[in-house]
């Protein structure tokens, strides 16, 4: 059995993560102070400086899980699954944060907390999917069957995103329609605003990596410590039992 | 697909029907309970014939969705380990596996849309209009569940204990099939275009059984 400790001596490629993201948001949170507050909307337009965001990384989680799924059903390299796993992890969260702040945002803005618009319902949809994926990771501690299982659902689960993002296109929706990637450009006039978003944008990426870089890291330990429990030296079954000394006996 | 293939396909096909045929859990449990659930709306919601003349379509989807899962869905709870241990120990291609569960689920599920259709056009007094349209549109959806209820099955494939899990797995799934058949019908109800949705019913479909089949033999080795 080897000995080597599970976590190694602490690297500066492994301790980037928390500072670039507390640094990132502290720069995020200046911009979203200093932009300006709406002419309609006033200061609940600064909710847009997360909400957006939260919802980008949605998107790019759930396509990273997609890209995990597949590199592993192709390299059978854990790594991969980890990847994926993590990724979904930290998109769940993201994606239920979208949802809970476009909630705070609409009470004041459409006078009720949820409405049955086709970008909120299926964001909400895409939810359940990814906590299916989660509830799947956890049936089964075989680490190679919950990454094939998972992988193909990871790989299934991707066809929610089109189709929540087209939703504002393909129906008439109360959500506005993408504000910044259109094919006419930017939908946002004021540029200290658009600037604002965009470094939010690039400032929740940060942080998207640094969570999944450290929860990467984490599965990983977890499954050493599994493999080092299974193959652990434990006492044998009948190991304290001796024979019984019968004397004279030969 | 090879004859041998073909074979597997049509054997595995065959199996799960006959299954049916002796169990009826379709036919006898599942048909009766869809058409409860139809019954019940108008009790729930109140006997307005304009309210539910407009609601019926979606009524009628939404039912097929969600019984239709328990359809789709039978294989994971009724085909066993050991079951699955000796079609792998035959020989059984994965990827024939999927096919023949998916083709007798759809075949099923079709007869479950027919029968809810006509109770539901009785019913909520809808005009039984474009037949044609819903000869394409009920086979599409069919397909399409069975080959999520198939794929979810795989994925889970733990025997009773995670049948519950398969269900919530294929729900939010299938919501796209959902969505593409709703607007599909409002559209023939209205007459709006409704190409683009059958369109993307096809295109739902056909990545299904992409998925499905590329993923068959990892799914199986998993267990």
């Amino acid at each position: 059995m080897s000995s080597a400790p599970i976590v190694s001596a602490n690297t500066s490629a492994k301790r980037w993560p928390w500072p670039a993201a507390g640094t990132a948001i502290l720069i995020a949170f200046f911009f979203a102070m200093v932009s300006p507050s709406d002419a309609v909307q006033g200061n609940l337009v600064r909710i847009m400086y997360v909400h957006v965001p939260a919802a980008w990384l949605a998107y790019l989680a759930f396509s990273v899980t997609l890209f995990g799924s597949i590199g592993y059903l192709v390299s059978k390299r854990l790594t991969w699954d980890r990847l994926a796993a993590s990724s979904a992890e930290v998109g769940v969260y993201f994606t239920g944060l979208t949802l809970a702040l476009g909630m705070i945002w609409g009470k004041p803005t459409w006078g009720v907390w949820w409405t049955w618009d086709a970008r909120l319902t299926l964001t909400a949809i895409m939810f359940f999917v990814y906590l299916g994926y989660l509830a799947v990771r956890r049936m089964t501690s075989d680490p190679v069957a919950r990454a094939t299982r998972s992988a193909v659902l990871g790989i299934v689960g991707v066809v929610q995103l089109p189709l929540v993002h087209f939703s504002v296109v393909w129906w008439r929706t109360l959500h506005q329609p993408p504000s910044i990637v259109r094919p006419d450009g930017p939908q946002i006039d004021d540029p200290l605003m658009l600037a604002a978003l965009l470094v939010s944008v690039v400032a929740f990426t940060v942080v998207y990596a640094a969570l999944v870089s450290k929860r990467v890291e984490l599965a990983r330990l977890d499954e050493a410590v599994a493999d080092r429990e299974r193959t652990a030296d434990v006492p044998v079954a009948g190991e304290a039992v001796t024979a019984p000394n019968l004397g004279g006996a030969s | 697909m090879t004859a041998s293939m073909w074979s597997q396909t049509r054997a595995v096909t065959e199996r799960d029907l006959l299954r049916e045929r002796r169990r009826g859990e379709v036919f006898w449990i599942t048909i009766p309970f869809g058409a409860i659930a139809l019954v019940m709306f108008p009790l729930a919601i109140g006997i307005d014939a304009v309210l539910l003349e407009r609601i019926g379509p979606g009524v009628f989807w939404v039912i097929v969705m969600l019984f239709g899962i328990l359809v789709s869905v039978r294989q994971a709870a009724t085909e066993t380990t050991a079951q699955r241990d000796a079609l792998n120990l035959l020989g059984l291609e994965p990827a024939a596996g999927f096919a023949g569960r998916s083709l007798a689920a759809a075949i099923l599920l079709l007869i479950f849309e027919i029968v809810l259709g006509v109770i539901v056009i009785v019913l909520y007094d809808l005009p039984a209009t474009g037949l044609g349209w819903l000869i394409v549109m009920f086979p599409l959806v069919a397909i399409g569940l069975a080959m999520l209820g198939s794929i979810a099955s795989g994925v889970v494939a733990t025997g009773h204990s995670g049948a519950g899990l398969v269900p919530f797995l294929v729900a939010p799934l299938s919501v796209p099939l959902l969505l593409s058949a709703t607007q599909a019908l409002e559209g023939l109800r209205l007459g709006r275009p409704m190409l683009s949705w059958i369109v993307l019913m096809v295109i739902i479909v056909l990545v299904l059984a992409v998925l499905g089949t590329l993923t068959a033999r990892p799914l199986q080795e998993s267990r």
